[in-house]
Order: structure tokens, then C-alpha cells, then sequence
């Protein structure tokens, strides 16, 4: 292990280092961005990256979507973390959509549209950011690996995934003509990464991550539409240790991700995270 | 089990099976979960064509599908005995040159994938030169579809000698060429018994054999680019990432352009003695020296240069055509700046991929050549043999990234 971790420690630099850099370009290029965090492992990760690259304060605005029906401990865990960290959380709902009542039992892709994409619609047009910190990454979806640093949405909030910009070496450029870039600053980490990180910098987590009666949640989303896996795994130490051995893709209990083939490029295309 | 990565690009011509060859490396290396494998048999019954099985594994939109063609990027990581790879799968699609374009110039390491029963075609030619002028040094060949010529060797061979004169006139020696069926599974991961003639390894052992993963340059001069300048409470940081050589309190460094020079006093919230390659760092100096994104610091015994004029080699994926006289706009590194196509002077041949005897009139989507450009405002860039990152250069237009370059010679002012 002694040796292994070393290693580990190096990949999590390089990792780290590239992150940072990308964070500090988009700052210099941006005019107005936000960060987008859902609580989650990623999200958070990223928050923390943003505190390293601009020497402790989030000098941008921290969205969280919130669909009304997240899990109480999503609320606790957002609500403390930001005031330890001290950043400007901005909450966005669609409580019009709320009201007619909107829900994923009448139609999972409405809901995902209504209350999750057309809230930070609403938000981005509002506040006017230009460009929106996701934490997305390459290996979670197939549909997610197929992206940039620096991706564009059009007029309408729309990717067009058919007919994404060139990105050459770590060259990345300010795309024109869109309603605002979207910036990945950790496209490049894989779940094992993100977890070997949160170890290393010990991160706050979420506790749902970890195993209640046998389950735990891998990925966290909104009660109707997240399950939990089966995991034996209470620590962040067995985490690891079940992810160098799992065949489960981690988003297996993330109902928008299956539900019908092609939903998340559908999601996506309209501009869903 | 933390292995070494390593990027690897799949590049060659429309349909001679990029795709299905990088969902084979994935599949048997076991890097395909249950899930996935249920959903593209769904899918495959939709399609009706079971030799699609392996490229959906990478084609993931619906029209990819449908289509049976790849239309952007794909990054998908497995590993093997020696490396955790990074499959990077282009749209092989003339097309497309600016997304294989984009694919490329993230790998370590390519592999030209060429059709037995096809042979070499004009996308086999053309993403060759461009994977060599993004700066991609590292070459495997695979013969595909081995299957449909009956695995017979004298096919192999003769695509091989083709190659072997193609490949070496734009600098790849003697490249490693492993004849494979992607679709069989044949000498991909596994060794192949209807190809007993083939005394080498498969394609995977022979990446692990002759590949090595990009080392940071070491013992080279101080090179870092400034990205940002953040006031925190009294002071001034500078944000900056270094690209070679190393940095640290108590240097004296300049600033270029213009250059302005001053004493290193701190790097912010860094561990370490000093800063290398690859290191985004914060640093106070000891007086205001007017840093600014888009400088480049370095020491005074080795300054950074801001040329004159320099000789570049340009891969063109937009659709404007570049001719002298043009005012373009290049980003190298963090800075930009306008310059003049002051000549152009060859264009590469996309078919024996040699160099034209007079100089084109223009150069368009697609095509690869050489010009000098001479910086309208001052630009810190150097030579690519030298300094990779600060020679290597973006041309941008209205819409996006327009091209990409290679600095080959750069021609300094005489006074500064």
C-alpha cells in the first residue's frame, strides 16, 4: 500500500493541477460565471478545487437546483456547508412548475426538463452568467464523454451535440454567439479519483454515500427517481476498496439514465447537466 | 494498481473500424459493464446488423446508432498489464477533421487503423499527417478486418509496404504494424490462431511493448505563462502555470512582453522548495513588474522570446481559407495576439504526402502546410523542438478554434 498510495498521490496532483488551472482560465475568460452544486461527491469536489485556485474564497455564485423533493440530508449538508465554507448560494426552483405539479410519476423527462433544466434556465437569464461550473465527468455516462472543457449552449439553452467546437491541447476558448458556456473543470477524473481525493483532502461528505442496512447511495439525485445499491461499504476506505472491484456502473440507480434509451442525450441536448 | 495513462487516439478512414476496434480493446480487457452490454443488445436487434455490437459500445447517440457512423469524440479508459489507457474513438468522416482534430491532440499515442480489404484511402493518408503535426510522436499501425480477406498474409504484407513508404516520408520510422480483426476478436487482446503467420505480439501487447507515457520535461529553462492577477487583501498574486523548468522564492524573473523584472518574494500556499512542470501556482513580487494574462516569465540567463516572425506548420479545420496577406488571430499558451500571413510556403500533397514544388495560393479545410506569420503585437511563442507548449499555436475565428500549428523556426527582433 505503502508504495501504491505514493503513486496515487501523483495522480491525484496531476488530476488537481490540471482542475485548477482550467477554473483559473474561466475566471480570466468569463465575465459573470456560477458554480453549480448538487452536494454531491463531484460537486463538492469542485466547490473545493474553486477554494484552492482562488486562494480560499469562491469569488462566484454557488447554484443549487432544487426540485423540492431532494433528500432531507441534501438540504443539511448544503445548508452547513455553505455557511462554513462562506460562499453566495443561490437556490433555484421552478415553483410554477412546483405549482401545476410537475412530478416524475406523471412523466419522469417532463419533470427532469421542468423542474431541474428550466430552473437554472430561468436563473442563468436572470443573473446573466455567462458561464456555468459543472462537475460532470467523462466516465459516468456515455453521453458525458462525449464532452469539452468548454462546452456552448445555443440561444435556447440547447447543446448541439452534433457540432461541438474544436478544443485543441489544453487551449480552451471562449466560445461566441451562445446563451453561456458550460465548464468542466473535472471532466477528466473518474469516480475512483474523486473518491481517492476526498479521502486525501478529507472533504465533508454526504451520508447517504455510506452504507444504512446493507444500501448506500452512489450517486444522489431527487427521492422519487434515486435507489440505493447494495454496499456493505460505512467508510470512505471501503468505498475505494468496493470501487476497485465493482462491475456496477454508478449511476445504476439514477432512473433518468435508463428509463428509456437516449433520455440522457434527450436531457442533455435540451440543457440538462 | 495505479498504473501509468496513457492517451490513445484510434484515427484512420470511414468505416475501417475505429469504433469497433477501441469497443473490442474495451470488451476484452473487461472494461464493459453487464448494463451496458444488455442495453447495446437492445439496441442491436433495433439496428439489425450484429457486427455493430463492439462500436456501440462507443457510439452512444441515437444517430451514431442509426447510422452506423461515429459523429464526435468518445474518451472510454481500460487497462491493461502496464497501463490505464484512455480510448480517445474520432469520426473518421472527412468531415470531421476538426473533432479527430480535438481527439488527437489529447493522446500520447496513435493508432492508424487501415482496412485489409480497403487499403490505405484518403483519410488513412490525411489523419496520419495531421496526428504528426499536432505533435503526436508515437505510432502503432493495425491492419483491420483481417476476416474478410481470409486472414491471408500477402494481403497484410502488401498494405504493410505501402504504408512503411507513406509513414516514413513524414517521420514515422518504421512504425509497429499488427495485422488484427476487430470484429473476430482475432490478435487484438488475444493472440490469434488463424494468423499463425504473424510471429509478433497483439495489438494490445505491442502498445504495451513500444509505448511510453509523455514525461514532464525536466532540465529545461523557466517557462511559465501568466494566467490571472487576483488582489487578495494587500497584496497582488500572479497565477500562473509553469510549463518547464522551475520556479521559486528569491528569483529574479522577468515578465515579457514587455518585460519587466522583479524578485520572487513568495509562492501563495505552496509546500514544496520549488515549483515545476505542470504546477499552477500564485507568486508575490517584490514590486509591481505590471503582470498580465497572456506574459510569459522566465529567467534572465534564458529569456523567453517575442519574435519577429516565425515558421509554422498549420492543420486547417475551418471552413476560411488562409491566404498571405490575411490578418489572423493565434492563441499560444495564455496569450493572443494578431498577425500577418506574411507567405505561405507549401502545402502537403494528401496523397503521396509530400510537400508541393510551388507555394499554394491558399490553404483550406482539410489541408495541412507551412507559413511564416509575422505578430502584430508582441507574443512571447517559441520553437516546438524546444518548448512543446509554448510552441504550439491556435488560429482563431469568429466562431471558434479555426486551426492548430506547430512553430518550426522562430526569428527573434534585434532589439528588444
Amino acid at each position: 500500500m505503502e508504495l501504491g498510495s505514493q503513486n496515487v498521490g501523483e495522480n491525484l496532483g496531476v488530476l488537481e493541477k490540471k482542475s485548477i488551472a482550467i477554473l483559473r482560465e474561466a475566471r480570466a475568460q468569463f465575465r459573470n460565471p456560477a458554480a453549480l452544486w448538487s452536494t454531491g461527491k463531484d460537486s463538492t469536489t469542485t466547490l473545493w478545487l474553486c477554494r484552492k485556485a482562488f486562494f480560499g474564497k469562491i469569488p462566484f455564485p454557488v447554484i443549487h437546483i432544487d426540485t423540492g423533493c431532494k433528500f432531507p440530508e441534501i438540504y443539511e449538508f448544503r445548508d452547513r456547508i455553505a455557511k462554513e465554507w462562506g460562499f453566495d448560494l443561490i437556490v433555484a426552483k421552478n415553483e410554477e412548475a412546483m405549482r401545476r405539479g410537475v412530478s416524475p410519476e406523471k412523466d419522469r423527462f417532463e419533470c427532469c426538463t421542468e423542474l431541474k433544466t428550466q430552473a437554472l434556465k430561468d436563473l442563468v437569464e436572470k443573473k446573466e452568467f455567462d458561464a456555468l461550473i459543472l462537475a460532470i465527468r467523462r466516465d459516468e455516462h456515455g453521453i458525458r464523454a462525449k464532452e469539452r472543457y468548454y462546452s456552448p449552449r445555443d440561444r435556447e439553452f440547447k447543446w448541439n451535440y452534433k457540432d461541438q467546437p474544436a478544443e485543441i491541447w489544453d487551449l480552451y476558448v471562449k466560445p461566441s454567439e451562445c446563451s453561456h458556456t458550460r465548464v468542466h473543470p473535472i471532466l477528466h477524473w473518474t469516480e475512483l479519483d474523486v473518491w481517492l481525493y476526498v479521502r486525501r483532502e478529507g472533504l465533508p461528505t454526504n451520508p447517504l454515500y455510506f452504507s444504512k442496512d446493507g444500501k448506500r447511495y452512489r450517486s444522489l439525485g431527487c427521492v422519487p427517481c434515486t435507489v440505493p445499491v447494495p454496499s456493505d461499504a460505512k467508510t470512505i476506505d471501503e468505498i475505494v476498496e468496493e470501487l476497485e472491484i465493482s462491475k456496477t456502473p454508478e449511476r445504476a440507480g439514477r432512473a433518468q439514465d435508463k428509463e428509456k434509451a437516449y433520455m440522457m442525450q434527450k436531457l442533455r441536448s435540451l440543457g440538462y447537466m | 494498481m495505479d498504473l501509468p495513462k496513457i492517451g490513445l487516439v484510434l484515427i484512420g478512414h470511414k468505416d475501417h473500424g475505429k469504433s469497433t476496434l477501441a469497443g473490442r480493446l474495451l470488451f476484452d480487457s473487461g472494461a464493459i459493464p453487464e448494463q451496458k452490454l444488455k442495453e447495446v443488445e437492445a439496441e442491436l436487434k433495433i439496428a439489425g446488423d450484429e457486427s455493430f455490437r463492439y462500436a456501440f459500445f462507443l457510439d452512444m447517440f441515437e444517430e451514431e446508432r442509426r447510422n452506423g457512423l461515429t459523429i464526435d469524440v468518445m474518451q472510454m479508459p481500460f487497462r491493461s498489464k502496464r497501463y490505464l489507457y484512455t480510448i480517445i474513438d474520432c469520426p473518421g468522416h472527412r468531415e470531421f477533421i476538426k473533432k479527430m482534430s480535438t481527439g488527437a491532440s489529447q493522446a500520447d499515442a496513435a493508432v492508424l487503423v487501415v482496412s485489409a480489404k480497403e487499403g490505405i484511402q484518403e483519410q488513412t493518408r490525411q489523419h496520419a499527417i495531421l496526428a504528426k503535426t499536432l505533435g503526436i510522436r508515437q505510432l502503432v499501425v493495425a491492419i483491420n478486418k483481417m476476416d474478410l480477406v481470409g486472414y491471408a498474409e500477402e494481403m497484410f504484407l502488401e498494405i504493410c509496404n505501402k504504408l512503411r513508404t507513406i509513414l516514413g516520408s513524414i517521420g514515422y520510422d518504421d512504425p509497429p504494424i499488427v495485422p488484427v480483426s476487430a470484429l473476430d476478436g482475432e490478435n487484438v487482446v488475444r493472440k490469434s490462431e488463424k494468423m499463425r503467420w504473424h510471429k509478433g505480439l497483439s495489438l494490445i501487447e505491442t502498445l504495451d511493448e513500444n509505448i511510453v507515457p509523455s514525461a514532464l520535461p525536466t532540465g529545461k529553462a523557466l517557462r511559465a505563462c501568466v494566467q490571472d492577477t487576483y488582489r487578495i487583501g494587500e497584496k497582488e498574486v500572479i497565477v500562473c502555470k509553469i510549463l518547464t523548468g522551475a520556479l521559486k522564492a528569491g528569483d529574479l524573473v522577468y515578465y515579457d512582453p514587455p518585460g519587466r523584472r522583479g524578485t520572487v518574494v513568495k509562492i501563495e500556499g505552496f509546500e514544496n522548495e520549488a515549483a515545476g512542470p505542470g504546477d499552477s501556482i500564485g507568486i508575490v513580487m517584490d514590486m509591481d513588474v505590471g503582470a498580465a494574462r497572456g506574459q510569459v516569465i522566465s529567467h534572465p540567463e534564458n529569456r523567453a522570446r517575442v519574435p519577429r516572425s516565425l515558421t509554422a506548420e498549420v492543420v486547417i479545420f475551418s471552413d476560411k481559407e488562409l491566404k498571405t496577406g490575411d490578418t489572423i488571430r493565434i492563441r499560444c499558451g495564455t496569450a493572443e495576439a494578431n498577425c500577418t500571413v506574411q507567405k505561405l510556403l507549401e502545402k502537403i500533397d494528401p496523397i503521396n504526402l509530400i510537400a508541393s514544388a510551388d507555394p499554394p495560393s491558399s490553404l483550406k479545410n482539410g489541408d495541412v502546410g507551412k507559413l511564416v506569420l509575422s505578430p502584430i503585437e508582441p507574443i512571447c511563442i517559441e520553437e516546438y523542438s524546444e518548448f512543446p507548449e509554448l510552441g504550439r499555436f491556435i488560429i482563431e475565428d469568429r466562431i471558434g478554434t479555426a486551426a492548430a500549428g506547430i512553430v518550426l523556426r522562430v526569428e527573434t527582433k534585434k532589439m528588444r
